[in-house]
């Protein structure tokens, strides 16, 4: 056990940081703000392809792949500075982190160049289309069919909760291709171009009021090639659950970075010794909610790093729910306290619009009534709070499935 | 950063939970509980494998070990409820000692403990319960060669044995510390909740010792501060041990335990609790082993990481004594399970130098103070 990184790492680190201070946008370029988590604006495409060309976007890949090899550790602290400086990776998350992700580790050469690397590069968008209106919690129930039909899939159905859809070029579908076997195995994943005939993408908007990212996408007999599977026939529940586990042992940073962003803004506004937040400051409530939730934040890094440490020496990683739990629950409770202490201000935006890093998404110039809001994404998305409770008792406790 | 045991700390996890299996099995907890052991042989079994001179550093006539692998010793002392005077001696007296006093001192007073041969305690609380330095009211004054003491000192563990007390008292206008006999003070125990870990008053009024027992020179503020956080961090790794026993009787007793046919742990409003048990206890086990590693590498991080830890494994504490007796359901309230051994263990731990919420709103203070910094 030991507190620092080795100096190879910290070179890697210092490396990439001087990349950044010479390559990130000129913050007067940055006026243009995504409107959804696929919509990536001209100059934040222009920054995602380069970090891509010169091996900074996904620094664990091979070159070829917008990287160059790097170690756990290393893409560790590739996640510290780009959280430090609040910079985004990719303003299509879901896109680059899963889409490109479960081509990368399940398609074939052709389907890696052909829809990967343009995701990768900013040049093309990509959203998920994995719950359904009778499929949340219990996914592998997905009932959106594809018949092959020759070399095509038709596909019927619908999707719901799909982020981006609207402004997505291609979907990484789940879908039912054989309804006889159980549900798990009869499943097949499908790239599919969102200006196919048939295709139909309605944007709705969420409880926090900002505009709309969720999308109902409707599919009324979709012809997608049969090129466009990724990975086997009926394989598709593999790929689904390889998908979200991608970067397992680094998913756990985004938690602590987003975290870690609303208690500095707390921190700050509470010394700020003006208006309620004086008063907040002095409270020993107040003191004793930010004392557990620096712990929170605390006990998440280590617990990530731990994961970190032992993925390195090849053990299994079996943390991904605890930590899923901790921090989307983490966050909440911050929230809550935040809203709670601060009385009637913090209905108000308490960040001006454009005061936060010029680099980042827009949601933390919300009001901390709307980040509360905001924090049921964390606690509802990718697996319930209740869902990831199941998975730590069963799978990791060793608990009988109910 | 490496957050994970070396494959040597692994090894002494094994060789010193094996130890402890054998040597300090439930029925030893129990024998103390019922008043029919002084638990003497177990102290003597750990004195004859060296692991009060463990962390001492070589100098005082330790092996130099670091507090990870003290960490490790005291989160198994925790899992097994094992009795003795431990934990006060090792992680109370010695890093006080080690912080206050001359290192002719230090080496005088710790060679004997790292031998096994003495055992001591602190005495710093005077009834607030939070050890702050700040509180300390008993004084000393100098009587030619001697000094006199006056005052009451509270919730000093194994203040009824321990040979040594290294009591803090104000001298001079300075806050100092002074070796007392435990023959020297009268020791008053309570009915203690855990037999395993007893605390006592000791009254100074009238005590008088050498003034060459005086420690170190100039204020000991800092000092004791520095030496707390170690007792802190201790007093946190044995609670976490606790913890972790309740836990792997619950989680194993859940899966025998049938009801309507089925395991308990199937039921769905079971695994939650013990989902969230096992949260609490990995959260409060790397704030744990964090502020292990800021005292080994003295870090300046230590102060923030020993109130961490210590309000982690509060929060532990809580969740696992509630849940723990609760899911173990009519067998857990018996005096003859032994799920009471370690609820007693765990619930001391979160009373003794400082309760979660006191050490939570530490941790605010200190993140606004640098924050404002």
């Amino acid at each position: 056990m030991r507190l620092t990184y080795t100096s190879e790492v910290e070179a890697f680190r210092a490396e990439f940081s001087a990349w950044l201070d010479a390559n990130l946008p000129d913050e007067a370029a940055t006026a243009i703000r995504p409107r959804s988590s696929a919509d990536i604006p001209a100059w934040a495409r222009d920054f995602q392809r380069r970090m891509f060309d010169d091996g900074w976007l996904v620094p664990g890949y091979p070159p070829e792949f917008g990287g160059r090899n790097a170690s756990l550790y290393k893409q560790a602290v590739f996640w510290e500075e780009l959280g430090r400086r609040r910079v985004t990776q990719s303003f299509n998350p879901q896109g680059l982190g899963i889409v490109s992700a479960s081509i990368i580790t399940f398609g074939t050469e052709e389907q890696k160049h052909r829809w990967a690397v343009p995701i990768m590069r900013a040049e093309r968008t990509a959203a998920l289309g994995m719950s359904e209106p009778g499929a949340g919690s219990d996914l592998a129930g997905l009932t959106t069919r594809a018949v092959l039909d020759g070399d095509r899939f038709i596909v019927n159905g619908q999707k719901v909760w799909t982020s981006g859809a609207h402004d997505a070029d291609v979907l990484l579908a789940f879908v039912r291709t054989d309804p006889d076997v159980p549900k798990h195995k009869g499943i097949s994943a499908l790239i599919i171009e969102t200006d196919t005939p048939g295709l139909v993408r309605r944007p709705f908007g969420d409880i926090t009021g900002r505009p709309p990212d969720f999308n109902e996408v409707f599919f009324d007999d979709v012809p997608v090639p049969r090129e466009n599977l990724v990975g086997e026939l009926n394989d598709g529940w593999r790929v689904c659950t390889g998908s979200l586990a991608h970067e397992r042992e680094m998913l756990w940073i985004l938690w602590s970075q987003g975290l870690d962003r609303m208690l500095d803004d707390m921190l700050e506004q509470l010394n700020e010794g003006a208006g309620a937040g004086a008063g907040a400051a002095g409270d020993p409530v107040v003191l004793d909610g930010l004392g557990g939730s620096i712990m929170d934040s605390w006990a998440l890094r280590l617990l990530g790093q731990r994961q970190l440490a032992r993925s390195q020496r090849g053990l299994r990683v079996a943390d991904q729910s605890l930590l899923k739990l901790l921090g989307s629950e983490a966050q909440q409770k911050l929230a809550l306290l935040m809203l709670e202490s601060l009385g009637p201000v913090a209905l108000d935006r308490t960040v001006p619009e454009g005061a936060q890093s010029p680099y980042e998404s827009d949601r933390s110039a919300l009001s901390w009534a709307d980040r509360y809001w905001f924090t049921f994404a964390g606690t509802i998305s990718g697996g319930t709070s209740e869902i990831h409770r199941n998975i730590i008792a069963e799978r990791v406790l060793g608990q009988p499935r109910g | 950063m490496e957050f994970e045991f070396t494959e040597d700390q692994l090894e002494l996890q094994r060789a010193v939970r094996d130890m402890l299996d054998a040597e300090a099995p439930p029925e030893l907890a129990r024998a103390v509980a019922d008043g029919e052991s002084d638990a003497a042989d177990f102290w003597q079994t750990m004195a004859g494998l060296e692991w009060p001179a463990m962390a001492l550093p070589e100098s005082a006539g330790g092996l130099g070990y670091g507090w990870v692998e003290l960490a490790i010793v005291l989160e198994e002392l925790g899992r097994h409820a094992a009795p003795g005077p431990f934990v006060a001696t090792v992680t109370q007296f010695a890093p006080l000692v080690a912080e206050v006093a001359s290192p002719d001192q230090a080496s005088e007073l710790l060679a004997p403990v790292a031998a096994g041969r003495t055992t001591g305690t602190i005495a710093v609380d005077e009834g607030s319960g939070t050890w702050h330095p700040d509180g300390v009211q008993a004084a000393a004054r100098r009587d030619g060669d001697d000094l006199v003491l006056e005052g009451t000192k509270h919730y000093v563990l194994d203040g009824a044995a321990a040979e040594e007390i290294a009591v803090a008292v104000r001298l001079d206008g300075e806050l100092r510390v002074v070796t007392v006999p435990g023959s020297a003070v009268q020791a008053v125990g309570g009915i203690p909740v855990d037999p395993g870990v007893r605390h006592a008053t000791i009254a100074l009024d009238g005590v008088r010792v050498p003034a060459g027992r005086l420690l170190g020179d100039g204020d000991a503020s800092d000092a004791i501060r520095r030496a707390l956080e170690e007792s802190v961090t201790a007093v946190a790794a044995v609670t976490l041990g606790a913890c972790q026993r309740i836990f792997d009787i619950i989680n194993a007793y859940t899966k025998e335990r049938i009801q309507f046919s089925v395991p308990i742990g199937s039921f769905q409003a079971v695994k939650h609790k013990l989902a969230d048990m096992y949260r609490d206890i990995e959260r409060a086990r790397v704030l744990v082993y964090y502020a292990a590693l800021t005292l080994a590498e003295d870090h300046p991080d230590r102060t923030l990481a020993a109130s961490m830890a210590k309000a982690g494994t509060g929060e532990a504490q809580r969740r696992c004594v509630q849940d723990g007796l609760q899911l173990a359901g009519g067998i857990g309230y018996t005096w003859e399970h032994d799920l009471h051994l370690f609820l007693r263990r765990a619930k001391v731990g979160e009373l003794h130098f400082g309760s979660a919420s006191h050490h939570r709103r530490k941790v605010a203070r200190l993140a606004l103070q640098a924050g404002a910094a």
